[in-house]
């Protein structure tokens, strides 16, 4: 007789789905929904492990639920009363969906498409089994040590095993080209896992080049990274971290575009809106790069007439909401090589600016990002010789399913074309239903976490194609930290617990019972009929909209 | 008649032990309930209640009343044990019955009818629980609620089965069992639950108000009850 020692359940026989099957264990094997198993069945005269996922569990035998009348009696008291035996008495039946056997030559699941015979034994699948084959790492055997991979990140471990038994490594590559949605509601860890990503992403067999839109000030603990023992390289290799402060954000006034500008513009009247592009088309084909509104001006009163209202107008208009503006410049503008290079994470501090003004300098540094991309692919110039990953924070701000956005547009492309040119977009949020759809459903890795809202939860179904309807079970009852993983990154979706970060977390909620104490008292401290100091000490996270 | 030559066999011997204490857990000292007439299968036997004629402490009505648990003593291998079992349904037998023709006397005049009226007599269903050791002190020990082995014979006396051997009957291991219950069910058929229920209410009476095993009493009691009204289509 074959050695069982490690089998939990036996086959009973087919389920309702044409790939699922149901199988019996007793009580002491304790399987949890989510939990791989696998058997053994020939596939061309070789035997193959088939891994499986259970999907369901119940109890077929068990003490009847009326010896449970009385709290403060036990069933079991109640069974010994009546002479029923309770050891090992309970028998559940489970169900489980066959997700395939690794083929070594595809490198993902095949699906035999054949199910177990009835008495098959079924085991627990192995650590490094599943940590081989689960993630989409093109391993050559179904049993590798994907610790000796380059360019993997070690996101965390399966939820359903003990910490850190089973530790799922994603190929970076994968969802660093085909991007990548971290979707969560508030407090569930969004910016906990990208952090964990980005550590992954810094370490010194991947060095990637990555860019941070942080609307929040939340990856400010991220330079700890610096001088850590975990993330230098051999070759004196270490990660840079760059934060970049709001005063440092500047747009070049020529790097907008006219539709950028009209955005900008209080209600311009359609002969305003003429004369503005007329202008700009012709300052853009200018050599010059490095004008300003004074110039712009002169241009419209070259063209129309010193004493034209329209121009008036616009003059008003644009001294108002350009001139005035910090952000614009006639020549500073953030200069690229500053922010990307390999090795190198450039946090975008925009947690001072309003929500324009967000939203435009992230148009115009991708569209400047984007277009050295294709410069270089295309074998031109270029100032980004090497591929680049964006991570956006509140990724709906700049991709908004209303449309009002002037970021809308270039995301749209990098996520559907930029694969090609090696710009990769991962994109953070807690209101999947308030991303654009086109750019939501780009995103080919996700990582979902707990999700309550049926909106949202929508959004994710019909915007994630590898969503399967067992991981949208899971959304709602996942707790802050646990994940589902799913799409390129993953050859089939799983339920991990996210690893701890090295580096200390920023971005949790503010201590408030602490703060208003403490202000309290400040207030008791001054001499009263002075007025009430400022108490947010000058951190405030700038203009937010409510969503 | 065979089963008069018994009765009177057994009348002789209990006339020879008349003071019975009901309390005493003494089980020499029991009420004489009948004896086994014939039976039904191995766990289900049927006995004649005793009469005036049969003993000379014939049982009162409360004495084999319905759910009364009831033993028999057996000796197996030199030990001696008692049968535990209880009554779990009664009937009536009356030759007389159906003989209601046409009268020749008048009302007032006395029937000629010399014999029967002896003859009617009341059969109890017992049913087996399961099997004690009789101790020296004639209490029982080692009380188990496995299906009894051995087979009662015709003639074998029943005994009312003192409360205070009822409980030790049913304690093992300071905990109330019932572990014959399903083979009870099975064999009192319709009235299951209702012996069951009986032989509940007996053990809450001998138990003290706060004993633990008064709650677990509850769930059973719950438990049989709501099974049998669920059979008979009540809820």
């Amino acid at each position: 007789m074959a050695d069982r020692s490690d089998v939990v359940g036996t086959v009973a026989g087919p389920g309702d789905d044409p790939n699922e099957f149901v199988f019996v264990t007793p009580s002491d094997k304790s399987i949890k929904t989510g939990e791989f198993i696998t058997y053994t069945v020939p596939v061309e005269g070789e035997p193959r492990s088939v891994f499986a996922r259970v999907t369901k569990r119940e109890l077929i035998r068990g003490l009847p639920e009326g010896f449970l009348a009385d709290p403060e009696v036990g069933p079991e008291t109640v069974a010994a009363t009546l002479g029923v035996p309770t050891d090992d008495t309970e028998l559940y039946r489970l169900t489980a969906t066959v997700i395939g056997y690794y083929d070594t030559n595809m490198t993902t699941f095949a699906n035999p498409r054949q199910l177990p015979d009835p008495g098959t034994p079924l085991s627990i699948a192995p650590h490094q089994q599943l940590e081989t084959v689960l993630p989409n790492l093109g391993c050559e055997t179904d049993s590798t040590d994907v610790t000796t991979l380059d360019g993997v990140a070690h996101i965390g471990w399966l939820l359903n095993r003990p910490a850190e038994a089973t530790n799922l490594h994603i190929p970076i590559e994968k969802f660093a080209s085909t991007h990548l949605a971290i979707l969560a509601s508030t407090g569930s860890g969004k910016s906990y896992t990208a952090s964990v990503l980005i550590e992954e992403m810094m370490r010194p067999s991947s060095r990637a080049s990555l860019l941070v839109f942080d609307p929040h000030g939340e990856y400010d603990t991220l330079a700890e990274m610096q001088g850590e023992e975990a993330f230098q390289g051999a070759d004196g290799y270490e990660p840079n971290i760059e934060y970049y402060d709001p005063e440092r954000l500047r747009v070049r006034i020529s790097e907008l575009e006219i539709g950028d500008v009209m955005a900008i513009l209080d209600n311009p009247s359609n002969r305003m809106q003429e004369r503005l592009s007329t202008a700009w088309r012709a300052m853009q084909r200018q050599e010059s790069r490095t004008w300003g509104i004074d110039e712009l001006i002169a241009e419209m009163e070259r063209i129309y007439g010193d004493d034209d209202a329209s121009v008036g107008a616009l003059e008003w208009r644009l001294r108002r909401s350009i001139e005035r503006n910090d952000l614009f410049h006639p020549e500073d503008n953030v200069p690229l090589g500053e922010i990307v290079d390999p090795g190198q994470c450039t946090v975008l501090q925009m947690d001072t600016l309003d929500r324009w003004d967000q939203q435009l300098i992230t148009t115009v540094l991708l569209r400047r990002m984007y277009r050295e991309r294709l410069d270089d692919v295309r074998d031109r110039d270029s100032d980004i010789e090497h591929p680049i990953f964006a991570l956006f924070e509140e990724g709906h701000r700049f991709a908004p399913a209303s449309g009002d956005a002037p970021s809308l547009g270039i995301m749209r492309t990098i996520t559907s074309e930029g694969r090609k040119f090696g710009f990769g977009l991962g994109i953070i949020s807690q209101r999947p239903s308030k991303i654009d759809e086109d750019v939501l459903s780009q995103c080919g890795t996700q990582i979902s976490m707990q999700i309550q809202n049926p909106t949202d939860q929508d959004a994710i179904k019909n915007s994630v194609e590898a969503a399967g309807e067992d991981v949208l079970r899971e959304l709602p009852g996942l707790t802050p930290g646990q994940a589902v993983v799913s799409g390129d990154a993953m050859n089939t979706p799983a339920l991990i617990q996210v690893r701890r970060r090295h580096t200390e977390h920023g971005a949790g909620s503010r201590p408030v019972i602490e703060e208003w104490r403490e202000a309290y008292e400040e207030r008791q401290r001054e001499p009263t009929g002075s007025e009430a100091a400022d108490f947010g000490e000058g951190d405030s996270t700038g203009v937010q909209s409510l969503d | 008649m065979h089963r008069s030559t018994t009765r009177q066999q057994y009348g002789d011997e209990a006339m020879t032990d008349t003071s019975t204490n009901v309390d005493s857990p003494d089980l020499d000292s029991c009420v004489r309930i009948g004896s086994i007439v014939s039976s039904n299968s191995h766990l289900d036997y049927v006995a004649e209640v005793y009469k005036e004629r049969d003993c000379d402490r014939p049982p009162e009505l409360h004495e084999r009343e319905f759910g009364q648990p009831v033993f028999i003593k057996k000796t197996v291998d030199g030990t001696e044990h008692a049968v535990m079992g209880v009554i779990y349904d009664t009937q009536l037998v009356d030759p007389d019955q159906g003989r209601t023709g046409p009268r020749l006397a008048q009302d007032n005049q006395a029937q000629f009818t010399p014999g029967y009226i002896e003859e009617r007599t009341t059969l109890a269903g017992v049913a087996l629980l399961g099997t004690a050791e009789i101790a020296e002190d004639r209490g029982i020990q080692e009380p188990t609620h496995q299906m009894p082995r051995w087979t009662l014979e015709v003639e074998d006396t029943v005994f009312q089965c003192p409360d205070q051997v009822t409980v030790s009957f049913h304690t093992v291991d300071d905990q109330i069992q019932l572990a014959y219950m399903d083979r009870l069910l099975d064999i009192a058929g319709d009235l299951g639950s209702e012996v069951i229920v009986a032989l509940i209410d007996r053990l809450r009476g001998m138990l003290p108000e706060d004993d633990p095993n008064q709650r677990v009493l509850d769930v059973v009691e719950q438990n049989v009850q709501w099974q049998a009204r669920e059979q008979r289509g009540m809820v």
